[in-house]
């Protein structure tokens, strides 16, 4: 906890708070539904997510048979 | 009788200090205020209102944060795990070490990825920052720093320059160019100024403002042409650690953690400190925006991740284990957020799935501690800094 001695560090911390208090806020069942749907939309485009086949992935070395 | 008026003055108990003096009959915005001398002065000089004193003040800031609390609570109606119930578990991950990039003499603090989704950069307690091409392990370019320390590094969006700032409490911004024999120290320019270490740096939306966080306890945007401050955030009360910007679709602001345990929420324009979390229990060494912007990720010394919902203003999520007892210093989201890699002090990066708050999997690999983890632009890598002095890339 910070320490509230002085009168201008109160003063500035109640400010701070007051700005805060007034903030609009949403209830999590309606934000963290977004956040989901956000995952989902976005899954078939992430490629440590679903594995997406080597030879299109730069860092996957492409595996070449070699007949001897 | 001469023609004298004399101030009547009142005689009483002072309604500040209740002390028994003479009293100054005085109006402030139409009400009687009956305050003695001494009190009237206080009130003067400290510019305070009315019935305002030290001690009200901190009445009144405990009832706000008691509010706040409240407040917060209500909307906690229901756990981010139990609405991810419905979604589909997630296989195992086949991620492995692809690349190993030897190069630094000491241990690799910071690393950032180019936009071009091949490159990046990495800087180091030798003093050197190098920029390496990811696919093919080359070293395009090194730069030798005057002192040790590179904490921050960062590529610039146009990918033509890297900053890079750390124990000399500047950022310097050093332009790349494609001869080879040119001497890229003697064209570093120093942008930033700050009275202590620079922890961390970024560029904003294009390469014409840098946005730096730092060891004494603020954050400053900078115009890099001119390096001049165009705007400085006080309101941390110890070194700020990390910081990071937000995607670009969701406006101007940037979220910045701290050795005060608190993790602040900034508008860049006004400089306001706009939300502010604080339910770690220990220093947040990494901050980390969502894919979305809609929410942000941190990770702490006292071995947890937690994960914060911006629009109901609280922490909906954390990421621990009992057998995980080591700081996470580092953290990042895969593309669709899904994902979450934290690195730690004990050498390994755990795997989170952010949703369902379960790990999925642990990437072992690391000689030493893991100072830094970022996915490439595309999702297609993660890189890894470490102090063992390699990077990783992991795919």
């Amino acid at each position: 906890m910070s320490c509230c001695n002085s009168l201008a560090q109160v003063q500035k911390l109640v400010e701070q708070l007051r700005v805060e208090a007034s903030m609009e806020r949403i209830k999590i069942s309606l934000t963290a539904v977004d956040l989901v749907q956000y995952c989902q939309d976005h899954r078939r485009s992430d490629p440590l997510l679903t594995r997406i086949a080597a030879s299109s992935n730069p860092f996957k070395d492409k595996k070449t048979c070699v007949l001897l | 009788m001469c023609d004298q008026t004399f101030v009547a003055a009142t005689f009483g108990p002072c309604e500040n200090c209740t002390k028994p003096s003479p009293l100054l009959n005085i109006y402030i915005k139409s009400e009687p205020i009956n305050y003695c001398s001494f009190c009237v002065e206080q009130m003067a000089c400290e510019g305070l209102t009315a019935g305002e004193s030290l001690a009200s003040l901190k009445r009144e800031s405990e009832s706000l944060k008691k509010k706040l609390d409240e407040e917060r609570n209500k909307l906690s109606d229901v756990q981010l795990h139990q609405l991810a119930e419905k979604v589909e578990a997630l296989s195992s991950l086949s991620v492995k070490t692809r690349r190993v990039l030897k190069g630094h003499n000491n241990k690799v603090l910071n690393m950032d990825w180019c936009k071009d989704k091949r490159r990046l950069v990495s800087s180091s307690q030798d003093g050197k920052v190098i920029v390496w091409d990811a696919f093919t392990l080359n070293k395009e370019h090194g730069v030798s720093l005057p002192y040790t320390w590179v904490m921050a590094c960062a590529f610039a969006p146009s990918g033509c320059a890297v900053a890079c700032g750390g124990l000399d409490n500047r950022c310097s911004v050093i332009p790349l160019s494609l001869d080879p024999n040119e001497n890229l120290a003697a064209k570093k320019k120093a942008v930033a100024m700050h009275t202590n270490y620079v922890s961390g740096c970024v560029f904003t939306n294009s390469d014409v403002q840098l946005l730096t966080s730092s060891g004494d306890g603020s954050c400053a945007l900078w115009d890099i042409e001119s390096g001049q401050l165009l705007q400085s955030f006080h309101g941390h009360t110890a070194d700020v650690l990390s910081l990071d910007l937000a995607p670009s679709e969701t406006g101007n602001t940037f979220v910045s953690g701290g050795c005060d345990k608190k993790a602040n929420v900034w508008d860049m324009r006004s400089g306001q400190n706009i939300q502010s979390f604080e339910s770690h229990q220990s220093d947040i060494n990494c901050v980390k925006y969502y894919p979305s912007g809609d929410a942000f990720a941190s990770a702490s010394d006292d071995a947890t991740c937690r994960f914060y919902d911006l629009r109901a203003d609280r922490e909906v999520a954390v990421y621990e284990k009992d057998s995980i007892i080591f700081g996470a210093s580092s953290v990042d989201f895969s593309f669709s957020g899904r994902l979450l890699f934290a690195g730690y002090n004990d050498y390994t990066i755990n795997v989170w799935d952010v949703l369902k708050g379960s790990r999925v999997s642990a990437l072992f690999g690391h000689e030493n501690r893991i100072s830094r983890v970022r996915v490439s632009p595309d999702g297609t890598a993660l890189c890894s800094a470490s102090w063992d002095n390699t990077l990783r890339i992991w795919a």
